[in-house]
């Protein structure tokens, strides 16, 4: 019995330290969440030609802003962004917030909540994500990789 | 095997002994202390340890033009950690406590800190981009009342909570000689 109790202690040690490290570990998507394409605001919802992760990086989403993934449900991921600007009569705290939800193999922005001044219309919100990437020509997703493809206002690269 | 058995229990009471409950007046005034020098260095990561994983800062503040409204905000410790990153782009930073009371909650496990402070330091334009950090005509001199709640966690004094009430006005830069570091 006494020959059990160091290795014991020892493994009550490590499996401390690995739920310290696991409670520690900020949540996020997975990978798959981020490439899937994101959906266009038309009705029928067309894909953009885009991932959610391109769209992501092409708005500077890491750059100064503070980003925050919270699961809001099986396979629905909130987005928060925040920042400190500088005004005339003192620092203001901006925020967006973005509620992506998968569905099929897509992913939509389901909803915006966001600071005085900034837009929460799901459609407008859409259309400024993809200003960035149609801007900069980003690499689209594999369905539209070819000559022909279309895209829900995407400007394939001539 | 007596051996290896002590020093894994001695291993294992380590951080039983981090687990430090109370605080006193002592130790929360060297910790202010402490957290007044990391402010002073500008160095994010310092200043970010001394706060709490819940810490919330809320902030109102008094721009040096009286006619507009102040500023409010309440912001979480990620983006308050995010924005003391930012005053290491500063050269120049002057900061001095000129008043401080602390108030330590009856069951002792939290101190409730009262502290005046005065911040001096370069005041950009907003929207303005310096070209070098000497780009400035004036320094900005922030005046301001902190109250925060310090507590324990993890067996560390740490900041659970500030509220700050800020004053800011301008003065020439030539008027002021405040050091490089």
């Amino acid at each position: 019995m006494r020959a059990l109790a160091g290795p014991a202690m020892l493994l009550v040690m490590v499996g401390g330290f690995a739920i310290y490290r696991g409670m520690a570990k900020e949540e996020a998507p997975s990978h798959d969440f981020l490439e899937l394409e994101f959906a266009g605001a038309d009705a029928d919802r067309t894909g953009s030609c885009y991932s959610l992760s391109t769209v992501l990086i092409a708005n500077g989403v890491f750059g100064s802003t503070t980003r925050t993934w919270k699961a809001a449900g099986d396979d629905s991921w909130t987005l928060d962004l925040e920042t400190v600007s500088q005004s005339y009569n003192g620092p203001v705290h901006e925020f967006q917030n973005f509620t992506f939800e998968k569905s099929g193999k897509q992913v939509q922005l389901k909803s915006v909540e966001a600071s005085a001044g900034r837009p929460t219309d799901v459609t407008r919100n859409i259309d400024m994500l993809l200003e960035a990437p149609n801007g900069r020509h980003s690499t689209p997703v594999e369905r539209c990789a070819g000559s022909g493809a279309a895209g829900y206002h995407y400007n394939p690269r001539k | 095997m007596r051996f290896i058995v002590a020093a894994l229990l001695l291993a294992q009471c380590l951080p039983l002994s981090a687990c430090k409950k109370e605080v006193t007046r002592q130790e929360v005034a060297a910790f202010v202390d402490k957290a007044d020098n990391a402010a002073r260095k500008r160095f994010a990561p310092e200043i970010c340890e001394l706060r709490g994983k819940d810490f919330r800062m809320k902030m109102k503040f008094q721009g040096h033009e009286a006619r507009m409204e102040p500023t409010q905000m309440e912001i979480g410790r990620k983006l308050y950690c995010a924005n003391a990153g930012s005053f290491s782009r500063l050269r120049q930073y002057k900061l001095e406590r000129t008043a401080m009371d602390i108030d330590i909650a009856t069951d002792r496990r939290t101190a409730r800190v009262t502290a005046d402070y005065i911040e001096t330091m370069p005041y950009y334009e907003p929207g303005m981009m310096p070209a070098t950090p000497d780009d400035f005509t004036h320094f900005q001199v922030v005046e301001s009342r902190d109250e925060s709640v310090v507590g324990v966690e993890d067996g560390d004094l740490v900041f659970l909570s500030t509220e700050a009430d800020a004053h800011q006005s301008l003065i020439l830069k030539s008027s002021v000689a405040i050091p490089y570091d």
